[in-house]
């Protein structure tokens, strides 16, 4: 339980939610603070573009705060955000018709990049990047889902199920499928 | 027998070993299809999200900051801290109309004076004053409805409108005749009753 000194960083993800819904100010302020790099890369890596993803994560955080009385704590804050963050981008897949490929500006390309590359090396593997995101963003919607929580968020196949409705073997398929329509994509060089 | 797309996984991400798979030693195809998945598995976890600008950080924040802040009809009707807020930034008349509608749903009190076309003086109390003694028998009393006695929101709305009669509230524009306002103070108590159910419903907060 939180006294009413305890700083709100010092507080437990309970007691923080229970700030949240006593109205404190900042509480739900640093909820988003903790949590807005992995909402953003989450969402990122649905839609391949800087600008979608900024508008999902604030559609992520939005869902979130309206959904607060709901969080009865028996998962982390960050699973709980996942989840959210995983429906809310099924829903930008399944409303976005036809799939377009993302374009990222060159400026968005260029950003701090703090490992220590040549501006060269650092400029190139920019570029693949570039191309991979793009043809990732390409692929059929169960094909991009099932590549990326399994790839970037090491779901295990049983979770994607569960969350695509389908079946572990199909799952696998759509997997196998991803892959090698991701080297069709982006051919030879890769 | 070539490996299907389900064994073909397995085997690249190591929840089954090649040697389980013994035909893939004699057929160039089926490994080959095995290696150009190992290396589309590490090209992809290769190239993850770029890192955007710092500033983008804080800026996202104060985007969420700000919806959030708008976000006011969406809270529950149970949160009297809400209904200040709702009700605060409304200009006189529009909040005026407001409680009206929704006091006048679940706080029917003293009795008509007379029939329809006579004037009618319906003097909204408090939940802890007494009722008046009713003269037609036709209104009922809430006030003493146990259903609505732990409706907090309620409360505070019907405190608010404490001094507040229909007939000053039409003197100022509101509940006029055919008017929703209106039409609310001549409901029976099962429409009360169902009118207020309504309204919890539509503005129950949506769990995620």
């Amino acid at each position: 339980m939180a006294s009413a000194d305890t700083p709100l960083a010092e507080l437990d993800e309970r007691a923080l939610v229970d700030a949240c819904l006593a109205d404190d100010p900042g509480a739900f302020d640093l909820i988003v603070e903790r949590h807005r790099r992995s909402v953003y890369q989450l969402c990122y890596r649905f839609v391949g573009n800087h600008e979608d993803a900024s508008d999902l994560s604030q559609d992520v955080f939005l869902r979130a705060f309206r959904g607060l009385r709901a969080f009865r704590g028996q998962s982390s804050l960050a699973t709980w955000l996942y989840r959210i963050g995983v429906n809310v981008c099924l829903n930008r897949l399944k409303a976005k018709s036809p799939l377009s490929a993302p374009t990222e500006s060159i400026e968005e390309r260029q950003f701090i990049d703090v490992r220590a590359e040549s501006p060269p090396e650092r400029m190139l593997k920019d570029e693949r990047g570039a191309r991979v995101r793009a043809a990732i963003a390409q692929l059929p919607r169960k094909q991009r889902v099932t590549l990326i929580l399994r790839t970037y968020h090491e779901m295990s196949h049983q979770e994607i199920a569960d969350v695509l409705g389908s079946s572990i073997g199909a799952v696998k398929a759509n997997f196998f499928h991803a892959l090698g329509n991701l080297k069709k994509l982006l051919g030879e060089e890769f | 027998m070539h490996l299907n797309a389900v064994e073909l996984i397995d085997v690249a991400e190591g929840t089954r070993s090649e040697a389980s798979a013994p035909h893939l030693a004699s057929c160039d195809e089926c490994r080959r299809q095995l290696t150009d998945l190992r290396a589309m598995m590490s090209t992809a976890a290769a190239f993850d999200v770029p890192e955007p600008s710092p500033l983008f950080w804080d800026h996202l924040s104060e985007r969420v900051r700000n919806v959030v802040a708008q976000d006011v009809p969406g809270r529950s009707l149970q949160d009297a801290a809400t209904w200040r807020r709702l009700l605060m930034p409304l200009s006189a008349v529009a909040a005026a109309s407001l409680i009206v509608a929704v006091v006048l749903s679940s706080r029917v009190l003293a009795p008509q004076s007379g029939a329809h076309g006579d004037a009618e003086k319906v003097a909204l109390r408090t939940p802890l004053a007494p009722a008046p003694p009713s003269t037609t028998g036709a209104a009922t009393d809430l006030f003493n409805d146990p259903a609505s006695d732990d409706d907090l929101s309620l409360t505070l709305v019907a405190s608010l409108t404490a001094d507040l009669d229909l007939e000053t509230a039409g003197e100022a524009g509101l509940a006029p005749h055919g008017s929703a306002e209106h039409a609310v103070t001549n409901m029976n108590d099962d429409e009360l009753r169902e009118l207020r159910r309504l309204l919890n419903e539509q503005l129950a907060p949506s769990g995620a």
